[in-house]
């Protein structure tokens, strides 16, 4: 009858007490189980939400991801619904929206741009009570942008602010 | 400077679904497995260098991957306490001829695949043959005859 191989113990290697690898493999596979559980409940993003802010002439409508991981393409969708005629319509934006992050387009484009105090002014001009105004911005992150950004909208009636929505993207590596 | 860190942080994930997957997965590359890790590498690679298609960003990222498997190696050799956690232990799974349920079961081994394993790594023809059948930390089953 053979020995048992040298190095090996019954108690050990047969019967597995005080065995470590057996522990470390389950928590180890809790680890990634928790990770892709967070992922699939949305913890690391992308998926948009819905953030509003109302006054009796306008309501301001944003629809974002507020998690979001660095690299990925996004669109924010601003939405303006006039209850009564707004002459000079103008969103203002954090600079969060731009810091680290790409602005591939902005449809449709606005007609004037600038800046407030550091904060990017969007002129988007007169909507007519009663009509709708949808602004989309297509976005990139920055591989390297990591943390939290704020990224409050403000809707303008020249320098009047009728609405403001506070918002923060929470960025993943 | 982050691409180390990525590369760190995405070695140790790596590390973590090695030990979570089990080594006879890793070690029997049916075709299944072997897709499996390639596409695995791929998605890997894409979170290490991201946009980033340099040479510099290559060799930062390849030469982090590089001396951390030189220092978990090193730390299972230094801290030999360690090895079980880092690279896990011999199991048994055949004693005598009999072959340890509970070990196989454990691991998600078959006993057809022990019986094929012994087919193919020793010309054994059956388990009962077999003195000793032990799991080693490669994934690999040795194996080690009756005396005659």
């Amino acid at each position: 009858m053979a020995d048992l191989p040298d190095h090996l113990t019954l108690r050990h290697n047969r019967d597995r007490e005080g065995a470590w690898d057996l522990k470390v493999r389950r928590v180890a596979a809790g680890i990634v189980l928790a990770i892709v559980l967070l992922g699939a409940i949305n913890v690391f993003g992308q998926r948009p939400t819905t953030s509003n802010a109302s006054a009796p002439p306008a309501s301001l409508e944003v629809y974002a991801p507020t998690r979001a991981r660095a690299g990925l393409y996004y669109m924010a969708r601003f939405t303006i619904r006039a209850r009564e005629d707004v002459a000079k319509a103008t969103l203002v934006l954090d600079p969060g929206w731009a810091e680290a992050i790409t602005i591939n387009t902005i449809e449709p484009s606005p007609i004037g741009e600038g800046s407030d105090n550091g904060r990017l002014v969007l002129e988007l001009g007169h909507i007519p009570a009663g009509q709708k105004y949808v602004l989309y911005m297509h976005l990139q992150i920055n591989p390297t942008n990591v943390g939290h950004r704020s990224q409050d909208v403000e809707l303008r009636d020249g320098d009047t602010v009728l609405a403001r929505v506070d918002r923060t993207i929470t960025l993943f590596p | 400077m982050d691409i180390v860190f990525r590369a760190i942080t995405l070695f140790l994930f790596v590390w973590l679904v090695t030990r979570a997957v089990g080594r006879r997965e890793l070690s029997t590359l049916q075709p299944f497995d072997l897709i499996l890790l390639i596409v695995l590498g791929d998605l890997i690679q894409q979170g290490v260098t991201q946009n980033d298609f340099s040479v510099t960003g290559a060799m930062l990222a390849g030469g982090t991957f590089a001396l951390m498997t030189v220092l978990l190696s090193w730390l299972g050799f230094r801290f030999t306490r360690l090895q079980p956690i880092l690279e896990g232990d011999p199991v048994i799974i055949v004693e005598r001829g009999k072959p340890v349920e509970r070990n196989l079961r454990r691991n998600r081994i078959t006993l057809e695949e022990v019986a094929a394993q012994a087919r193919i790594q020793q010309g054994i023809a059956h388990i009962d043959d077999v003195e000793w059948a032990v799991l080693e930390t490669s994934g690999q089953i040795s194996f080690i005859k009756k005396a005659a």
